[in-house]
């Protein structure tokens, strides 16, 4: 189940390690997750749901969903999907709730008095080490303003890090460059900016009680502190749809981001066979992906009646033969402890399955690429007001063309402020970091920092002025004149 | 649909459950996070509000855009109670510890 | 709405300018861009060393290739992020047709493959004659096969035979 030989990627994987699996030992390699490397040796159910006992495995594989929760060392809802993995860890099967055992401890040590959680103060705060986040930080950076850019992940780079592809768009904006390459670039710069990056820090809340300060709760290792800071961009990305149907909630049914960075981070093969739904750009992208991981794409279905995705995506999986079937849905998923195969039907103009048009496949995974939400949580909590835009994927904060949301100081990019492309989330991150710095009122080179703002909005109405740009052109419009019409009443 | 179908992975709550539920009277997602629990698992909503929010429009008719989400309110994850009692980092050094990015 | 949207294959109807003229298939090797759609991408401009290629309005305007000046020498496939250019030579019989190819293990010189089309489906049996794997190419490598000339522009994938490594 591990890929050995990829066209695009080398695999840096830890040293070899074995643990304990339900008494049985397993070897995986340190620094995966205890989720990867419990799918490399064939593992697919992590634990027993709490009410009916039904199997589940990893769903997300970003530490948002609970599919994965598994009892470590004795400590029961581990998120193991995140949870790196270390030499004679004890993993095991959680059943139900789990039981807290008297001798386990919890990862934080109440250590501290309680006044010890100041981290200080940052004129700029960065959510999310994304395209977005980096690119506010870069060029907040370059106007010589410091920031602190803070992200879950141990790795910076968010979903770039996942992308084999050469990125589209204009080649002053980072096209034909591979996403994981564009990754390392954008930390390279970074790295030049007065900018520190917090990886592996959660940020738990956002607070502005306190104006014009805004209140960060971050937890590292276990280990709370708070961070005070003028200004806040959120880039936070998004969340992976789920799709309800019959044992929607099997081992084996993944969120395509789940997949990628199975197979495009750990080096694990998600499966033999894939059925993956939904033919916008992120299925036909992942569909690629997995056959560059020699993993067989029985089909894409969609229940559109027309390839949400680019042609030349469409086209590239074509030619290897797997078919695109739009106007189909997925009906069931079978199989007792995994996915053995799934059922799909035609879905008539009403959305609606066909009678008698139904059709079982044999797969052992079915990948979900069914759109994605803006996490918009943080801001939630910071009191944002927001608008639900579907053109823009469901609720996001309400937010201006400098994509600053109704909090001063509090800015939304990326994903998480509407779902785009890569390419659109750095112009936007660009642009809010730079509206960022104009609202923290220091002494910069106006002239340059407006020039700049202007190059990053021209971008963008540039990256979104065809055919496939029309739904987020049309959410971003409503979006300011909602937001407009909002502050207006203020 | 079938009834059977897990809408909420966390707290494994049904498509029927929910549905029988917003028929009795429960159409908002506050009034079903409260009673059926949707929405206060370890995801807190991140897998089943959407989900839910279709329903209860499906069910009532309201169109989606105007059902409302559940209010979000810190922590984003799932954090022990143990991390919550100890505070910040011991040595109070903002730049120091267990933080320090260099 | 096209065939195309639905199903993912381009057709010949909906090829138009992208074809370039019998007469001027048969005097040289060309490129052909595969790419109908308005999206926002322009690569293949700069990677052109003869400034053949051009997009002639916003960044989302659809490539045009002058085949005058394109003389097929390839530079630009593997500059494609859609990975929808091709160079055809079907100066002679067999034809030879040069696709990108993302895949591992790399077929050999002399390997005869599976010839697949738009769709897919196998078209019959082409010979490897080059396979370019420069580091230039950022790991988009260029495969040349030999076909024969009536499917030079049908063949747009292959697949290698099982016993090297291909799968069936």
């Amino acid at each position: 189940m591990r890929i050995r030989e990829h066209p695009i990627l080398e695999f840096e994987r830890g040293r070899e390690v074995e643990f304990d699996f339900d008494g049985r030992r397993l070897c995986g390699h340190e620094g995966e997750t205890i989720a990867a490397a419990l799918h490399a040796s064939g593992v697919r159910v992590l634990r027993k749901s709490i009410r009916h006992g039904r199997p589940r495995g990893f769903f997300c594989a970003i530490g948002r969903c609970s599919s994965c929760l598994m009892t470590v060392d004795g400590v029961p809802n581990v998120m193991t999907c995140v949870t790196p993995l270390r030499r004679g860890m004890k993993v095991e099967t959680q059943t139900g709730k789990g039981t807290l055992a008297a001798e386990a401890k919890g990862a934080g040590s109440i250590a501290g008095d309680g006044s010890g959680s100041d981290l200080g103060t940052v004129p700029l705060a960065i959510v999310g080490a994304g395209p977005a986040g980096l690119s506010a930080a870069v060029y907040a950076g370059r106007l010589g303003v410091e920031s602190v850019v803070v992200d879950e992940n141990e790795v910076p780079g968010g979903q770039l890090i996942k992308q084999t592809h050469m990125f589209f768009g204009s080649l002053e904006h980072y096209a034909r460059v591979r996403g994981v390459d564009i990754g390392t670039q954008l930390c390279r710069e970074l790295e030049k900016c007065p900018s520190k990056l917090l990886t592996g820090t959660t940020v738990l809340g956002l607070y502005t009680d306190d104006p014009p300060w805004k209140t960060l709760s971050l937890m590292k290792n276990g280990v709370r502190g708070e961070l005070r800071a003028r200004t806040v961009v959120l880039a936070t990305g998004a969340s992976e749809n789920m799709l309800a149907f019959e044992n929607c909630d099997l081992p084996g049914v993944y969120g395509a981001g789940a997949v990628q960075t199975l197979m495009n981070v750990y080096g694990v093969a998600p499966g033999e066979r894939v059925l993956m739904v939904g033919a916008g750009n992120i299925g036909l992208i992942v569909g690629y992906q997995l056959l560059q991981a020699a993993v067989d794409v029985a089909a894409v279905i969609d229940a559109m009646d027309e390839i949400g995705g680019y042609h030349v995506h469409a086209a590239k999986i074509r030619r290897m033969g797997v078919p695109i079937l739009t106007s189909h849905t997925i009906l069931s998923a079978g199989g007792t402890d995994r996915v053995e195969r799934a059922t799909i039907s035609r879905v008539d103009s009403d959305w609606q399955p066909v009678e008698g048009t139904e059709r079982t496949i044999d797969v052992d995974t079915i990948c979900l690429a069914v759109g994605l939400t803006p996490n918009c949580e943080l801001a939630s909590m910071a009191g944002c007001d927001d608008e639900y835009v579907p053109e823009l994927g469901g609720l996001v904060s309400a937010h201006d063309a400098d994509l600053e949301t109704s909090v001063p100081g509090v800015f939304i990019a990326g994903d998480a402020s509407g779902i785009e492309e890569a390419s659109t989330a750095m112009l936007e991150g660009r642009l809010a970091g730079l509206a960022a710095v104009e609202r923290l009122e220091v002494e910069v080179d106006r002239e340059k920092l407006l020039a700049m703002k202007e190059e990053a909005a021209s971008g963008l109405s540039e990256l979104r002025a065809g055919p496939f740009g029309d739904r987020p052109r049309l959410g971003k419009e409503r979006m300011l004149a909602l937001a407009a019409s909002r502050g207006g009443d203020r | 649909m079938k009834e059977d179908v897990v809408i909420c992975r966390c707290e494994d709550i049904t498509y029927g459950e929910i549905v029988d539920a917003v028929r009795g009277g429960l159409t908002t997602t506050e009034e079903i996070k409260r009673i059926l629990r949707c929405g206060m698992g370890p995801c807190q909503g991140r897998t089943c509000s959407r989900l839910i929010v279709r329903i209860i429009s499906q069910e009532t008719g309201v169109p989606v855009a105007e059902v409302r989400f559940p209010v979000v309110r810190p922590p984003s994850r799932p954090v022990e109670i143990g991390v919550m009692a100890a505070g910040g980092p011991p040595d109070g050094n903002p730049s120091g510890g267990e933080y320090d990015a260099d | 709405m096209t065939e195309r949207r639905r199903d993912g294959v381009l057709r010949e109807a909906e090829m138009g300018p992208v074809v370039p003229s019998a007469e001027r298939l048969a005097r040289g090797p060309v490129v052909i861009v595969e790419c109908v759609e308005n999206i926002p991408c322009n690569p293949c401009v700069a990677a052109c060393p003869k400034g053949a290629i051009a997009i002639r309005g916003d960044i989302n305007d659809t490539p045009v290739v002058d085949f005058e000046t394109c003389d097929g020498c390839r530079v630009c496939i593997s500059a494609c992020p859609g990975l929808a250019i091709f160079a055809v030579d079907a100066t002679g019989d067999p034809a030879l047709v040069s696709i990108p190819y993302e895949f591992r293990p790399l077929p050999e010189t002399g390997e005869i493959v599976t010839t697949l089309d738009r769709e897919g489906a196998e078209s019959g049996e082409g010979k490897v004659v080059r396979v370019l794997s420069a580091k230039a190419l950022d790991r988009t490598p260029i495969v040349t096969i030999e076909v024969p000339k009536n499917l030079a522009m049908r063949v747009r994938h292959f697949r290698r035979k099982p016993d090297r490594g291909g799968t069936s």
